[in-house]
């Protein structure tokens, strides 16, 4: 049997126990990694991984398995297993699970690219990130320049007992680049486009040439090295502009996880957390100033967090969460969404056959309002500008955060003046997008995509996107250092 | 297919060995049947099992052009395609200049357990264990968490001749209680299902509900603190991160690069890898097969040590510590901390506190500054004022942002018990409740 055939015969294996619903997902992934450093490669990884996950309720509760194995009798059994699981759940229950009545998905889905990543010869995947680490490395003072690429491609094959089935292949791809320098007892690196592996999305090899790694790798460079030699943020309550690259992380820790449904509902309190969002706070809270609106769009073309179907078979769509400032909604999977009487808007995503979809970002993106980095700067009489995320720390309700980010820019009467080092600034969470007064437009606007969001328990990682632009917010703690 | 025994697992890494065009060819196979019940507001929500594989090929090509590719599939036929494919990569790779070789044949001491009753722990027996847990819960107060099975085998065979097998087990069983204006947290790993203590640490995290009803706001700043176990594990583990990853380390990336044989912190502090210890759940050799060893990190205050591969160890001019990470990975990392203990009750730490705060653990913790080793994160679940040496109630969660050298530098006193903790970003670290003179609170949050 291929896999598309072992999730039918998964299907009907369970739906043959009497189970009240089940989906089968099995699913062929392949990753490729390349690392390079300065004229040496450190490490090319591929991985295959293939396997049939089994979800099923059974008298309300869930069970799941899975099995690496395209066997059919493991399948069967794991099949069994789930079923003997579910009904241990039902053991330590307190009401029945139920989903909503989403109809049942159908057909076929391909992210587009122009060139798959895992066509491309891999000499000259090696060859473009030499070049770029090269580039970096002809500047003065740089300790080394790492390079990095990596690209995924995942095949989905659903199918469930109330007759949903599609058949799904997204491809993503990143790339970036990151020069480090050293001196004695300090440590300085700039990225690019963006830190921890770059800038990602759903698409081919033609994203990563668009990147032009070489022809910014000496400017990066030069600027890990001259932070060298630049004074510590120091403390205080400041203006703040971030560039679009952290306001994505920051639309990521403080909005996109604190409007998950599940985590709202309590599902996540033991790890990860939950939320100060209340479901009660629908169209009450007061989130952000007017200037903000988030929307969560899984169609959103050639972004990391882009699909057809979720992992419950809920087609990609675009829901609202913050309209002009004010929480109108929340990222659903279809036993949430049962909870507060809707259909799920389609974020239940699972990162592998043999993990369980969990509520996870799509595409959660702070729209553009008007104007770019460089008005913005010119618009502000006293500021900072910081720029590029380097670590993040959030309270498990999400209302106390502090990022760091690689470089910031005094910002004086209009001008970027002054560099600093070792930036970093705090808030809580509502108060911070309440002092937002500025939002670049659509030419500043940029999705970042993010591949390393984790949550659940075990432990899963999901590939998700953000568009910000250009945003400055007021009065804002800075300079948090030890 | 779960458990494929060692026989088995060389017999398929003969499979790659046979691959052309390769000088050298390692492969790691493993395999896992893991379970995880998850329970939330006292009910199971999520309840899951995976069987997983991987057989990880590296070959070498012309001496140092290295491929890597991976398979979940463990047919010999899917092996032999994967040894085929790692040369091809290779033979379009440029040389790695750092590579040194495949490991040698070596001898391995016992390291891990395995216990049938945990491999073959069923989910009736981890609802089960679920269910008394909650049952310790007092009215009013709901807990969350997860209770933990599983069987993991590792094998590693090279063409040098490494033959290295292990087969182990693991339980764990978390719970959050939560009341209306507080949590309490607990948490035990173990490589025997049966030691878990259920009612145990539902009754301390209870007690911690009980303890920290309606928090009153305390205002951030320098606070001395008894970070009990949980919380001195983080600690722990971002330093090794930090500071005793081997390829950071050569590179002067580490704060104690060039520093070892210096006091880096108070004489009392003690920290070892050492993945031999029944303590912690290991196993005896790392996924190069080199035999693991016992590294001292941070010996009487003194740095002392790194945890290298094979690759890093040769550029130091040393040997293996036996620290390799899966390929392509490279560098070495302790991934089996223990700070040793020291000989005072967590009462008589409490006890010498005139005015400070008791943490239960530590949330979301990441990097500040890696050379000064500063981080930050929130306290979570059980954050207490302690005057007078007695804890009079709980406080709102703060955020700290600290060094850890230096918090380690300002002990006071050190705990005689010690416990495992898993991290969020990482995996266990066994560490003691410590006493610290400072600990620097830099805001609070609403709850």
């Amino acid at each position: 049997m291929d896999l598309a055939q072992l999730a039918e015969f998964a299907r009907d294996e369970a739906r043959g126990r009497g189970v009240d619903y089940a989906d089968v997902r099995s699913i062929r992934s392949e990753t490729e990694s390349i690392d390079v450093r300065d004229g040496d490669v450190q490490g090319v990884g591929r991985t295959i991984s293939r396997g049939v996950g089994v979800r099923v309720l059974v008298a309300g509760s869930w069970g799941f398995a899975s099995t690496n194995s395209d066997d059919e009798g493991d399948v069967r059994k794991a099949v069994e297993h789930a079923v003997d699981i579910a009904r241990a759940s039902g053991t330590v229950q307190r009401e029945r699970v139920r989903l909503e009545d989403t109809p049942p998905p159908s057909g076929t889905y391909l992210t587009s690219h122009q060139r798959d990543p895992f066509d491309v010869p891999l000499a000259e995947k090696v060859d473009h990130l030499l070049a770029a680490a090269a580039a970096g490395r002809e500047v003065a003072g740089v300790a080394f320049v790492e390079a990095t690429c990596d690209a995924w491609k995942t095949t989905t094959h659903f199918r469930s007992t109330e007759g949903g089935s599609f058949d799904q292949t997204v491809v993503q791809i990143g790339a970036g680049l990151r020069a480090l320098a050293i001196k004695a007892g300090e440590v300085q690196r700039r990225s690019f486009p963006n830190s921890f592996r770059g800038q990602f999305s759903a698409g081919g090899w033609e994203d990563v040439l668009a990147l032009d790694l070489a022809g910014n790798a000496a400017a990066t460079a030069r600027e890990a090295v001259a932070l060298l030699d630049a004074p510590e943020l120091p403390a205080g309550r400041r203006t703040i502009i971030l560039d679009s690259s952290q306001l994505a992380l920051q639309v990521h820790e403080s909005v996109g996880h604190a409007t998950e449904l599940d985590r709202i509902l309590g599902m996540e309190r033991a790890y990860a957390g939950t939320s100060f969002v209340e479901v009660k706070d629908r169209g009450h809270l007061r989130y952000g100033s007017p200037l903000v609106t988030i929307t969560a769009d899984a169609t959103t073309p050639g972004a990391l967090g882009t699909f057809g179907w979720d992992d419950e078979g809920v087609a990609a769509g675009e829901t609202t969460l913050i309209e002009d400032g004010l929480l109108v909604g929340f990222l659903t999977n279809r036993e949430c969404a049962a909870v507060i009487g809707e259909r799920s808007n389609g974020t239940a995503r699972a990162d592998s056959w043999g993990t369980i979809p969990l509520i996870r970002m799509n595409n959660v993106s702070l729209q553009p309002r008007e104007g770019d980095l460089e008005s913005i700067i010119a618009d502000t009489q006293d500021g900072l500008l910081l720029q590029t995320n380097k670590s993040w720390s959030i309270d498990d309700r999400r209302v106390n955060f502090q990022f760091s980010c690689e470089a910031a820019y005094e910002v004086h009467r209009g001008e970027r003046g002054q560099l600093y080092k070792n930036p970093s600034y705090a808030g809580r969470t509502t108060e911070f997008w309440g002092a937002c007064d500025a939002i670049g437009g659509r030419s500043d606007w940029r999705v970042w995509g993010v591949p390393n969001c984790g949550k659940g328990q075990p432990s899963q990682t999901a590939r998700v996107g953000h568009g910000a632009a250009t945003g400055r917010f007021r009065d804002i703690t800075t300079g948090v250092g030890a | 297919m779960s458990t494929i025994g060692a026989d088995r697992a060389f017999s398929l890494a003969e499979e790659a060995f046979a691959v052309e065009g390769a000088d050298a060819v390692e492969v790691v196979i493993s395999t896992s049947n893991s379970a995880l019940t998850r329970y939330a507001d006292s009910r199971i929500h999520q309840n899951t099992a995976r069987i997983d594989a991987e057989a990880r090929v590296r070959v070498v090509v012309d001496g140092n052009r290295i491929g890597v590719v991976a398979t979940n599939d463990l047919s010999a036929e899917s092996i032999r395609a994967a040894a085929t494919a790692a040369v091809q990569t290779a033979k379009v790779t440029p040389r790695d200049t750092a590579f040194a070789g495949l490991a040698q044949p070596a001898s391995y001491a016992d390291g891990g357990t395995f216990d049938a009753a945990t491999a073959e722990c069923s989910p009736a027996e981890r609802a089960e264990l679920v269910a008394r847990m909650l049952a310790q819960l007092p009215d009013g107060v709901l807990g969350s968490g997860a209770a933990e099975s599983g069987r993991h085998e590792l094998a590693v065979a090279n063409t040098n001749g490494v033959r290295a097998h292990s087969d182990t087990t693991r339980g764990a069983a978390s719970i959050l209680a939560a009341g209306d204006t507080s949590t309490g947290f607990a948490e035990a790993t173990t490589s025997r299902w049966g030691d878990l203590d259920g009612e145990a640490l539902a009754q301390r995290a209870a007690r911690k509900v009980e303890l920290g009803r309606n928090p009153r706001d305390i205002e951030p700043g320098r606070y001395p603190v008894v970070l009990e176990a949980a919380a001195t594990a983080t600690l722990v583990e971002f330093l090794c991160w930090i500071a005793f990853a081997s390829k950071e380390f050569l590179d002067g990336r580490s704060p104690l690069s060039g520093r070892l044989g210096e006091q880096v912190c108070d004489p009392r502090v003690t920290i070892v890898d050492d993945a031999l210890s029944p303590l912690l759940p290991g196993v005896a050799f790392d996924f190069e097969g080199v035999p693991k060893r016992r590294v001292p990190l941070i010996d009487r205050g003194v740095a002392a040590g790194v945890a290298h591969d094979l690759s890093t160890a040769a550029a130091a001019g040393i040997a293996s510590t036996g620290h390799g990470l899966p390929a392509p990975n490279s560098g070495g990392f302790p991934l089996h901390p223990i700070m040793e203990p020291g000989d005072a009750s967590l009462d008589e730490l409490i006890g010498g506190l005139e005015r400070g705060l008791l943490v239960t653990r530590f949330h979301y913790t990441n990097v500040v500054n890696q050379m000064d080793t500063s981080i930050t994160g929130m306290t979570r679940d059980g954050t207490f004022l302690v005057e007078d040496g007695r804890i009079v109630g709980g406080v709102r969660n703060l955020r700290f942002t600290q060094s850890i050298l230096e918090a380690l530098s300002s002990i006071e006193q050190i705990g005689a018990e010690t416990e495992t903790s898993s991290e969020l970003f990482f995996g266990c670290a066994r560490a003691p409740a410590i006493r610290l003179s400072g600990f620097r609170f830099t805001s609070a949050t609403t709850f």
